[in-house]
């Protein structure tokens, strides 16, 4: 693993947190910033539009008024026929934004006129003339400055138009229905138009600056262009067939709202074909001639001031965050550096350097507080190790002891095989494997006169040095027990009166003891509360002692024990155990079992002693598989060949 | 002055007057109905393509004005072939102009009535007693047969060319070209789906337009030149139809060296739906040619409205050109 640093770690988790912190501060300060600039945004379109608004109705509204009083005078009949062409050219004297205008009346009014006529004043460079419109090739009656108000009986602002005698100036035409009195009936006799020219309208719209390359346009009622920045447009296109070129059917729902009349500043759905970018727009009717502003807002311009702070606001916040990570660093090893003293002193104190020099800490925190642990530590571990040294020591006398008393237990019983060569008609095998230093476990055999084969093994009760010296005693009272006596009932029951008597630690002893003539074969023995030991018959049959009836030896000053015999016949062997064979445990709890000790005992009939007791061992092992001893195991294999 | 001069002069005329007659290709001057647009695409296409030069012949492209009307450039000997409405074409024949038609260039109608939806007009019969605006220089005989024939009671108002008084709502209905009239109104920010049409050929009205026209004089004597003129301006059609793009940067300069506004979508709208009827007539006739029951459906629809019988066989009136 790659070795990291505490500063590391700290400096990575502080600013993790300062930039998700930074994040979320981020996020939410541009969300709102952005709505600001939104709003502020609109306000500031909205009052645009509105100036450019008032700015044409400037001219529009009172160019309504000269009509509209014609049309009252004519009514009042103010003005009579011939009138009306000086009446004119005064009005166009007084007005310069008119460029034209026209009293039209109705087919035959004047019956001495004819079908048409109509007084027409207009400019022609900076004189005013005068000339009387209508005939076969002008029926003026069909044109829609004459035939919409007379047919919606209201005035009428044209569709804008480029006047070609004129010129070729943009221009529009306002026209007013009125009406005289026929036979005292209100009866519509004509219209009365001015021409307005809208060379001043260009000039108004591209003098609105909106942002860098932000822009006005101006729809006409039906959505055509009349002012726009990019000239082709201009009376060629309207808003519609610009969506429909470059298909962009949201252009042309902002077209309809336009045109309906509303107003609204909103994030646009269409793209402009010269300004790339998202847009936005507002949007806004002119009330007289029902045209239609819009302004146009390039998102990338309008929030141009937000990017901008964007990009101080990162780069300041990333120069933060190197400076915070740097004062970090620097803090984190000041304060950790007595920490690599302390791992150092604990590396030499763990190499059992108690007196160590530790840092020193002159701050009063938890720096402090480790010195003091680690100066605990050191003085503690210190004692520890001493009172360790003692104990140790201490212990390794009494492990010698106790090596030595194994010894000692050890040779009090016989180990030398076999142990009579001088007498054929026996042979004889045991082993003894404490579960400790010394155990209580014993076996003895020996020859009393000559031809008396006395042998016994028992099993103390409790384990280790009690038990150890126990055995020894046990061992050595039956030995100088059967110097004088042959009986084995009488041996033990001497035995079980020596132990018992001032027993005060009340231990006592299984016992099992055999005396064989080897004159004849005759088996004489008492079990005081010992595993039955195996006899084998003939190398064939194995059979299993029966049950004893006599307690161990130890427990009853007075107990009479009484004894059996049995006639061994040459070859017959017996197998004699302690609990520590038949009890051998393994990890399962499981025990070897009298079971098993007879079916081994049945496979191995012919075999030696020492191979008997060799099987035995094999079996236990395998059964207890590693299984820690728990108990002293004692075995022991007689072979009669009288 | 000398003989031999004389001689001279006269050699020298006569020679010149020869070659002169051999190295001049045969001129015709055409003239459509209305001012350049679209609609007569297939004959812009076929001079800037060179399919008249290529049929030996030479053409020349003038338009009507607002005083001059193309049949009366036909009759002052300024055009040689004319393009003119079917109805148009037999009233004029009717009134004494001794023309006849020489190909039938559409085949349908593209007349329609349209009202907006918010009138409530969604069957032809709401028409009754409507105020319909109606162009009042010509084609309006075709939609006043019909009205008459269902006797509606309809108050036609003349309108020279915009659209207007129908989006002022002065009127109720207008009768429009679908090539045309129809687009402009679209374009005026309504949709399609705010709009009633009722098409006259869904009510028997199915009439042929745009056909060519010569003088009965002239077709005799220049019969295979006007072929070529009929087959080179098919080509143009084929061409036109087949390179839209190309055909539509045709329209719109000859529209703008008209000095007339011009707006490519609006054109590109007006040469869909005019190959649609000049090019797919799918009723089994063959291109160029009249039907003589259409001849009879529009001089039907003329005797009724003008009252004035029909001075003219179908075999006067149609004169078809090539074998």
């Amino acid at each position: 693993m790659k070795r990291t640093t505490l500063s590391y770690h700290i400096i990575r988790n502080v600013l993790l947190f300062c930039i998700g912190l930074f994040l979320v501060t981020f996020s939410i300060y541009y969300y709102f910033t952005r709505n600001t600039i939104r709003d502020d945004t609109s306000e500031n379109a909205i009052f645009m539009a509105k100036n450019i608004v008032n700015r044409i109705e400037q001219v529009l509204t009172p160019a309504e008024k000269n009509p509209e009083i014609i049309a009252k005078m004519l009514e009042s009949s103010f003005l009579d026929k011939d009138s009306l062409v000086p009446f004119l050219k005064s009005m166009l004297k007084g007005n310069q934004n008119v460029y034209g205008s026209i009293i039209a009346y109705e087919p035959n009014f004047f019956p001495e006129q004819g079908l048409y006529f109509a007084p027409y004043v207009y400019r022609q460079g900076d004189s005013i003339n005068s000339s009387i419109l209508g005939d076969k090739n002008y029926e003026y009656f069909y044109m829609d400055w004459y035939q919409i108000p007379k047919i919606t009986n209201a005035p009428y602002w044209s569709e804008p138009y480029f006047d070609e005698g004129g010129g070729n100036v943009l221009m529009t035409t306002y026209s007013v229905p009125f009406y005289t009195y026929k036979n005292g009936q209100r009866t519509f006799s004509g219209i009365v138009t001015v021409d307005i020219s809208l060379e001043w309208l260009t000039k108004i719209m591209s003098q609105v600056k909106i942002l860098n390359t932000g822009y006005a346009f101006l729809l006409s009622r039906n959505g055509v262009i009349i002012a726009h920045p990019n000239k082709d447009y201009v009376m060629n296109q309207s808003i519609f067939t610009i969506a429909r070129e470059n298909n962009q059917p949201a252009l042309r729902e902002t077209g309809r709202k336009m045109i309906q009349g509303k107003s609204n500043f909103e994030s646009a759905g269409f793209k402009s074909e010269w300004k790339p970018g998202k847009l936005w727009i507002n949007y806004a009717p002119l009330p007289s001639s029902n045209w239609s502003i819009a302004v146009i807002y390039p998102e990338d311009e309008m929030f141009a001031s937000l990017h901008r702070m964007n990009i101080i606001l990162i780069v300041l916040i990333l120069f933060g965050l190197s400076v915070l990570s740097f004062v970090i660093y620097k803090i984190v090893k000041k304060l950790t550096a007595p920490l690599k003293h302390f791992a150092e002193s604990a590396r030499l104190i763990a190499a059992g350097n108690f007196n160590v020099h530790l840092p020193e800490i002159k701050t009063d925190d938890e720096m402090k507080e480790l010195h003091n642990s680690f100066s605990f530590m050191q003085k503690e571990l210190g004692d520890y190790v001493i009172n360790l040294k003692d104990t140790t020591a201490a212990k390794e006398k009494i492990e010698s002891e106790l090596r030595i008393a194994k010894e000692i237990q050890m040779s009090m019983i016989p180990h030398i095989f076999p142990p009579f060569p001088d007498l054929p008609q026996i042979d004889v095998f045991a082993v003894l494997k404490s579960a400790k230093e010394v155990g209580g476990d014993l076996y003895d055999f020996f020859v009393i006169d000559g031809n008396k084969f006395c042998f016994a093994i028992g099993d103390v009760s409790g384990k280790g040095v009690p038990a150890s010296l126990f055995m020894a005693v046990t061992r050595t009272l039956v030995r100088s027990i059967s110097d004088k006596e042959y009986s084995p009932s009488v041996i033990v029951g001497t035995l079980n009166k020596s132990i018992s008597q001032n027993n005060e630690s009340s231990m006592f002893v299984t016992f099992f003891l055999g005396v064989l003539d080897l004159s004849n074969g005759n088996l004489k023995y008492t079990n005081a509360g010992h595993n039955p030991p195996v006899i084998i018959k003939n190398n064939k049959e194995a059979v299993m002692f029966e049950k004893t009836k006599y307690i161990p030896v130890g427990l009853f000053e007075d107990f009479e024990y009484g004894e059996s015999s049995l006639q061994l016949e040459s070859g017959d062997k017996i197998f004699l155990y302690t609990d520590g064979v038949s009890e051998a445990e393994n990890s399962e709890n499981k025990l070897f079992g009298d079971g098993t000790i007879m079916d081994i005992v049945s496979m191995n009939v012919t075999a030696s002693p020492r191979e008997l007791i060799g099987k035995m061992e094999e079996g236990i092992s395998a059964h207890v598989n590693g299984f820690a001893q728990s108990d002293d195991i004692t075995m022991m294999t007689i072979v009669y060949n009288g | 002055m000398k003989p031999f001069l004389c001689k001279a002069l006269i050699i020298s005329l006569l020679v010149f007057h020869i070659t002169f007659l051999h190295s001049q290709t045969p001129k015709i001057i055409f003239a459509p109905q209305w001012l350049p647009q679209a609609q007569f695409a297939g004959y812009y296409v076929a001079q800037e393509k060179g399919f008249y030069k290529e049929a030996g012949i030479a053409v020349e492209i003038i338009h009507p004005s607002a005083n001059t009307q193309a049949t009366e450039l036909l009759a002052t000997g300024k055009a040689d072939i004319i393009s003119l409405f079917l109805i148009t074409g037999i009233s004029a024949k009717n009134k004494g102009l001794d023309l006849v038609n020489i190909g039938q260039i559409s085949q349908h109608s593209a007349i329609l009535f349209v009202t907006k939806k918010s009138r409530g007009i969604d069957k032809l019969a709401k028409l009754n007693g409507k105020k319909i605006g109606i162009w009042k220089s010509g084609f309006d005989e075709v939609p006043k047969a019909l009205m008459q024939e269902k006797n509606y009671n309809v108050e036609w108002v003349p309108i020279l060319s915009t659209v207007n008084l129908f989006m002022m709502d002065g009127i109720d209905a207008l009768t429009v070209m679908s090539y045309n009239e129809y687009d402009y109104i679209i374009n005026c920010g309504v949709n399609e789906d705010e709009l009633n049409v009722f098409p006259v050929s869904d009510y028997g009205y199915d009439v042929p337009e745009d056909g060519l026209y010569c003088l009965k004089s002239t077709y005799e004597k220049r019969k295979s030149d006007f072929d070529k003129f009929l087959q080179a301006t098919f080509k143009g059609w084929d061409y036109a139809a087949a390179n839209k793009e190309f055909a539509m940067d045709i329209v719109l300069k000859r529209m703008k060296e008209a000095h007339v506004p011009a707006n490519r979508v609006h054109q590109g709208w007006m040469l869909d739906k005019v190959l649609e009827i000049v090019l797919t007539p799918n009723k089994g006739v063959k291109r160029g040619e009249l039907l003589e029951s259409d001849f009879l459906k529009a001089a039907g629809i003329l005797d009724n409205s003008t009252k004035s019988e029909i001075k003219f066989t179908f075999n006067e009136f149609y004169k078809p050109l090539g074998k």
